[in-house]
């Protein structure tokens, strides 16, 4: 059984339409890249699956579960969570506290909290900087903490919103391994990006989305070769 | 927005149990317990209650503006209803004030999850306003009822009955049973400000207070954790109204239901150091000394600090007899100019400029700035 399953997903803003009809699913364990041009609707479609957006039309079913209606803490503890784009450390509190908030998630326990922080941050080479100030982290680091909070949350599927972005190509190959590593512990992601040579590397399927709308779905390859997709990123060549 | 960071802020949540805070704290509390038997002056006395009082106040609100930081401007609303609900019990239904108060603060919690439910649905600078206008309507409400709570007229206080602890009677007569449990109160206060902080709890209103969205994505129930926090802050907030209404033994809508009520609770934490244990206490040994020698130059003189004729005395009497709200504007501006992160900031930037700490001053924040 498909863990996500994407139903004919719309979302309209006034007469915008910023996802129309999307449609994919997503197997236990894979890596599902999802790429496209600015505005094409990606970012759009991850608040739509984690409850920030309820879908105009559609649904999404997470492990069988209609997700619609639920709001991102619900969605959370079911297991599905994501990051953001632009990253959102809670900046007057210790990078050991951060995890900590999503290690809260499973339990009240502040010791057990403390005690699951320390190894999510051990998992992204964070843990020297436990005790400052999230805040004060440079781009690179904000980043990782971002994903080891989520981490914390001891999620099934994973959502990566350009977490490659702003990074230098050493850090970029950081992330690109811990995702690797991630998925051999079985761990199910959907990753945004832009850079096409990683997002190539790492994901097993592509789902590209342009206007809005799914333009194609394939191995990378296939999408490598793919006619429209490289006319969307590329323009149509001229005759 | 600071553009230039000075030395960071070693904020680090405290983990676990910090012996010398906790010899700190007892050692200030047994102080503040001996302390009427060799000071019997009764302003003094007084004086030391409103710093209790302001005390609770401040822990109290710091639970949802500190922690949480959803800035409520309206917190009369919860210091009148205890201060009212207590009053009325013990004055209509002849229910003696330590019962009363649990009702109390059970109404104010109930009126706060009220407020909540429909105020938490803005953020910001309109939380804000949303907070203060709901206090303003029950002050008017209150005035407008006149059959039930007498309106402008208010309640005066007839007597406090006697107390009867294991065997022991306590007449509530003069100032130093209010300072003995006015000291208890604020005890309890900072205990379960202590508690809060070293919960989960505290760890989901931070986080609330940094980015509400990020909270909402890592499993955070927003409108629940924030109606938590205002509760506990609402029962402690009615717990001071209703003491202050034993004490004081005069309410009316204006004094505990009025704005000015909201924005010293506020300016006590923003003074000390919002977000904190210590924060709220300094805010009150600042503001409670200094409004009240505003207010009654007098009492100086009484305890024989200045004498009867004493300049200072005529000019606070004559120029800022009603100025104390003035001051206290001039004092949060004096505190956002300099000490934005309130007195106890200042302490700990000296603290940490002094090399106590230097592991939690991430250089990578100095060099960015």
């Amino acid at each position: 059984m498909a863990i996500l399953d994407i139903k004919h997903v719309s979302k309209f803003f006034g007469g915008l339409a910023a996802n129309s009809d999307v449609s994919f699913s997503m197997e236990q364990g894979m890596i599902m890249g999802l790429i496209g041009p600015n505005g094409a609707g990606k970012t759009t479609l991850f608040n739509c699956i984690t409850g920030f957006y309820p879908p105009s039309k559609g649904e999404v079913l997470f492990k069988g579960v209609r997700m619609n209606g639920l709001q991102p803490n619900q969605v959370c503890h079911l297991g599905m969570v994501r990051t953001w784009q632009k990253v959102r450390p809670l900046a007057k509190m210790t990078v050991l506290d951060n995890v900590m908030v999503g290690a809260l998630a499973r339990t009240t326990s502040l010791k057990v909290a403390r005690q699951v922080a320390l190894e999510q941050l051990h998992v992204v080479k964070l843990e020297h900087k436990e005790d400052f100030l999230a805040g004060g982290l440079p781009i690179g680091e904000r980043k990782k903490l971002e994903v080891a909070r989520v981490l914390a949350t001891k999620p099934e599927l994973l959502l990566l919103d350009e977490v490659m972005g702003g990074l230098n190509p050493a850090e970029s190959e950081e992330i690109i391994q811990l995702i690797l590593e991630l998925r051999k512990g079985g761990l199910t992601q959907m990753v945004i990006e832009h850079d096409m040579k990683a997002i190539m590397r790492i994901s097993d399927r592509i789902v590209v989305l342009n206007s809005g709308e799914k333009l194609a779905e394939g191995a990378p390859q296939e999408i490598v070769n793919n006619k429209d997709v490289v006319s969307a990123y590329l323009g149509e060549e001229v005759e | 927005m600071r553009t230039r960071l000075q030395v960071p802020l070693p904020s680090r949540a405290p983990r676990g149990f910090s012996v010398v805070g906790l010899l700190v704290f007892v050692a200030v509390v047994a102080a503040l317990a001996i302390f009427p038997q060799f000071v019997k002056k009764p302003y003094v006395l007084h004086m030391g209650v409103l710093l209790f009082l302001a005390v609770i106040q401040g822990q109290a609100w710091n639970v949802v503006g500190g922690y949480a930081g959803q800035y409520s401007v309206g917190h009369a609303a919860y210091f009148g209803v205890g201060a009212y609900v207590t009053m009325m019990l013990l004055e209509v239904n002849k229910i003696a004030p330590w019962w009363g108060v649990w009702a109390a603060m059970a109404a104010a919690v109930l009126l706060s999850l009220v407020i909540g439910s429909i105020t938490f649905r803005l953020r910001g600078p309109y939380f804000v306003l949303a907070s203060i206008s709901v206090a303003e309507i029950i002050r008017l409400a209150t005035l407008y009822f006149k059959d039930f709570t007498r309106g402008a007229e208010g309640f005066l206080l007839g007597e406090i009955p006697t107390m009867n602890l294991f065997g022991e009677e306590i007449l509530f007569i003069g100032k130093r049973p209010f300072y003995f449990v006015g000291l208890g109160l604020a005890v309890v206060a900072v205990a379960v400000n202590w508690v809060v902080q070293h919960s989960k709890l505290g760890y989901y209103f931070q986080a609330i207070r940094e980015d509400q969205d990020a909270a909402h994505s890592l499993g955070i129930n927003l409108s629940f954790y924030k109606n938590v926090a205002l509760s506990i802050s609402a029962a402690f907030t009615a717990l001071a109204g209703g003491f202050y209404a034993m004490f004081v033994k005069f309410i009316d809508p204006n004094t505990v239901f009025g704005l000015d009520v909201s924005v010293q609770i506020v300016l006590l934490c923003i003074i000390g150091g919002i977000g904190t244990i210590v924060g709220p206490v300094i805010g009150a040994v600042v503001l409670v000394p200094l409004s009240e020698i505003l207010r009654n130059p007098k009492g100086l003189v009484q305890v024989g600090v200045l004498s009867a004729d004493s300049g200072f005395v005529t000019f606070v009497e004559r120029y800022l007899s009603n100025a104390h709200l003035l001051v206290y504007g001039i004092l949060v501006v004096l505190v956002i100019l300099f000490a934005p992160e309130g007195v106890l900031g200042v302490i700990r930037r000296a603290a940490a400029r002094w090399g106590r700490r230097p592991q939690d001053v991430p250089p990578t924040a100095a060099a960015k700035a």
